[in-house]
């Protein structure tokens, strides 16, 4: 076992999808069987005593990869030597809140959080946001969060991502281990872009690409689609709660791909600072397939797209503009 | 649902009265849904007990390092209560690989009742969104036949709560019901080999009921969860003695899953205290006998009720952390020097009668466990026992009475 400890920040951390994602990081699923952590865990005073709680269930896990655990409704504490922050908590939208009151109440959180990151934390911490708006709130954090570098600021969109292979492996019949590289582009939102055309499935014939393995394109641009970017929806309608465990699995899988590298040949999507690739707009965060080693990430170049693609793509990224404008707005009032 | 069922892949042999796998429940003339057998019109030729699954679950479980898991038989694992909260998490440890390491797929068998069928579908469809490679197919159903059927291991974490004003007797007897049916399933339709843990309370004693009604198969396959108030008696004591939970070792729980429950730490020891290398005896470390008699037993005692307190919700990660561990040691063994506690079918050992279900310190070698024999028990804590042994005869019975 390494004797060195990481210090990982979990906000929102008295709510459901923590409650999932923190028993994954004591497991070591998260940083690999060797890797001893320190949780900070942060929520707001009402939720401290429901920590205490969680704190209790850690304890009587008997978890050898804990070696210390924080709980604090304090910001500068929770940031404090930071080397991995994965903010989950955000304000929710109630019933009638319109999306530019969403995310004013989140600009406010999230440049609180992205000046503590710069302020408090270790000089290069990694920052997956998933509280939402997740990509604009990633944007936020990372505008706020003078000399911590970009690239150092992603958010999720791998639970998209996870639920699309799913579909794939169910269209085709196969185990999800066997589908390959099935991306999402852009925004974390209704307008996110599930592409299928540089997957491929493992058949017993061999790597076979997704559109050869399922003959069906109106199925892969048409309900494939609508039901990965409504799937969150779906598990709501169904458990009447919202998807904590494949969130948090998600979550997991992102930074453990991050920190300790894809396989050969593999991509995955994060939300990541676009740099123009692909035609996007520079300075947003926007969801790409990316390969990861040695602790970064890069995007996955000269990908073919043809017009259908194009447009999706578009969409959602003139979706990620006008939030960012609103938000950019919110900050400097 | 029936998209679920359908991703069954090695099924060999039927069952008595209706086929389930065939739409409307009938057997077709020349027809059937398992290869390589004839039936005629309206019978089926196999009588339940033949051409059941005769796998071992803990030879089944591959620990042999292997670049792909394509050709490694899954394992059934069934989880009953699968909409609630205890198998919400208890599920995605499994499906992730914690039960019985990383080189070993899963079939998962969910039940629960008609009224959670949709919640059961929202968890089916997380499964899925997980995209754990080590989960070979789920099934998910209300229906006690279908989600028995060849398992290799039965965590039965669903059972009738208390409600308001409920007196243990009326909890008993509904309980008994439930169990009841599940021990007959397991009988009918289970591996012979399958490995059954009760969590659903009154634990003890509904796993009593489960074996009895089992009768084919043998009562050391069926066991009750102890292991959270072993984990929990472990965690107090690291907490006094100031290390870390994992250097507490050998504590022992005897008796019933309730307020008579023993923890007893005479037996076990702290790693790496008070310096590295070092091992030393519990009381020894907690050197504070007055706590370890008056404090510390209340404490493990109410440690599920201090949760609830703080969190305004049940103890459930830790419980299917619990359920992990136990499920996990009991195939896979326990190391060199360690015992665990879990709630097995009493020998005579250390004073309590035969034919209970009885937390002992065990030792799990090769999928069975054996009785830690030979430990000095002091009176105090010999008195404890017989107070939980009392208990437990009466909990038996109540239980046998409802069963005639």
């Amino acid at each position: 076992m390494s004797n060195e400890v990481i210090n990982v920040l979990i906000t929102g951390a008295a709510g459901q999808i923590a409650y999932s994602l923190i028993f994954n990081v004591c497991k070591g699923d998260m940083f690999g069987a060797d890797q001893r952590v320190k949780l900070h865990l942060l929520d707001i005073p009402l939720m401290v005593d429901s920590l205490k709680g969680v704190v209790m269930e850690i304890q009587d896990g008997a978890y050898p990869l804990v070696a210390d655990i924080v709980i604090t409704a304090d910001v500068k504490e929770a940031f404090t030597d930071v080397h991995y922050a994965i903010l989950v908590g955000a304000m929710p939208r109630r019933e009638g809140m319109e999306r530019a009151e969403l995310l004013k109440a989140n600009a406010a959180i999230f440049k609180v959080q992205g000046k503590a990151l710069a302020e408090h934390s270790n000089k290069n911490v990694k920052v997956l946001v998933v509280g939402n708006p997740a990509n604009t709130n990633a944007l936020i954090a990372m505008v706020s969060a003078n000399g911590v570098p970009k690239e150092n600021f992603t958010c999720l969109t791998r639970l998209d991502q996870n639920r699309a292979k799913s579909q794939i492996a169910l269209k085709a019949g196969v185990n999800v281990k066997d589908v390959h590289n099935v991306i999402i582009w852009g925004n974390h939102s209704s307008t996110q872009y599930p592409d299928y055309r540089c997957g491929y499935i493992n058949l017993a014939s061999g790597k076979t690409p997704i559109g050869t393995a399922i003959k069906d394109e109106k199925w892969l641009q048409g309900d494939f689609i609508s039901t990965v970017q409504k799937r969150g929806a779906a598990v709501i309608a169904a458990r009447k709660l919202s998807s904590a465990a494949s969130a948090a699995k998600a979550i997991t899988d992102h930074m453990h791909d991050w920190v300790l590298g894809t396989a050969e040949g593999e991509y995955v999507s994060m939300g990541v600072i676009s740099d123009g690739s692909y035609g996007t707009s520079e300075g947003l965060i926007f969801s790409f397939p990316v390969k990861c080693a040695n602790g970064k990430y890069t995007i996955v170049q000269g990908l073919p797209i043809d017009d259908f693609s194009k447009n999706l793509i578009k969409t959602t990224n003139d979706e990620l503009v006008s939030e960012k404008t609103t938000a950019l707005q919110f900050l400097s009032e | 649902m029936e998209q679920a069922l359908l991703r069954i892949n090695n099924i060999s042999g039927q069952l008595t009265g209706k086929c389930p796998f065939k739409a409307g429940g009938g057997v077709e003339a020349g027809k059937c849904p398992f290869k390589g057998h004839g039936v005629e019109a309206g019978k089926c030729p196999y009588r339940a007990g033949q051409h059941l699954d005769q796998s071992k679950a803990w030879s089944l479980v591959n620990v042999t390092p292997t670049v792909t898991t394509n050709s490694v038989t899954p394992i059934k694992v069934l989880v009953t209560g699968a909409a609630g909260q205890i198998a919400y998490s208890l599920m995605f440890m499994i499906a992730s690989g914690q039960m019985f390491g990383p080189y070993q797929p899963v079939i998962l068998h969910l039940l629960d009742i008609p009224k959670m069928a949709d919640a059961l579908k929202g968890v089916v469809m997380e499964l899925q969104d997980c995209s754990y490679p080590l989960l070979h197919s789920v099934v998910a159903t209300t229906d006690v036949q279908t989600a028995f059927i060849h398992i290799n291991v039965a965590i039965l974490v669903g059972a009738f709560p208390r409600g308001p004003g409920m007196q243990r007797k009326d909890l008993l007897k509904v309980n008994v019901s439930i169990f009841k049916e599940q021990g007959e399933a397991l009988n009918k339709y289970a591996s012979r080999g399958v490995k059954v843990l009760v969590v659903g309370n009154p634990a003890n004693t509904n796993a009593l009921t489960a074996l009895v009604k089992a009768s084919d198969l043998p009562p050391s396959n069926f066991s009750a969860l102890t292991r959270l108030d072993q984990n929990r008696a472990q965690s107090m004591i690291s907490e006094k003695v100031g290390v870390n939970v994992d250097s507490v070792r050998n504590v022992i729980i005897w008796g019933n899953h309730s307020q008579t429950q023993v923890p007893d730490v005479n037996h076990g020891y702290i790693l790496n205290y008070p310096n590295r290398g070092l091992i030393e005896p519990i009381q020894t470390s907690v050197n504070d006998d007055k706590w370890l008699n008056e404090q510390f037993i209340p404490l493990v005692q109410n440690r599920g009720a201090t949760v609830i307190a703080a969190r305004k919700l049940s103890s459930a990660a830790s419980a299917a952390n619990a359920i992990v561990g136990h499920v996990r040691d009991w195939l896979l063994g326990t190391k060199d020097g360690e015992h665990v506690s879990m709630a097995v079918y009493s020998d005579g050992s250390y004073n309590v009668p035969k034919g209970l279900i009885f937390s002992f310190p065990v030792t799990c070698r090769n999928g069975e466990w054996s009785i830690v024999q030979g430990l000095k028990i002091n009176s105090s804590t010999q008195q404890k026992i017989d107070a939980t042994t009392k208990e437990l005869q009466e909990e038996k019975e109540t239980a046998m009475s409802f069963l005639n």
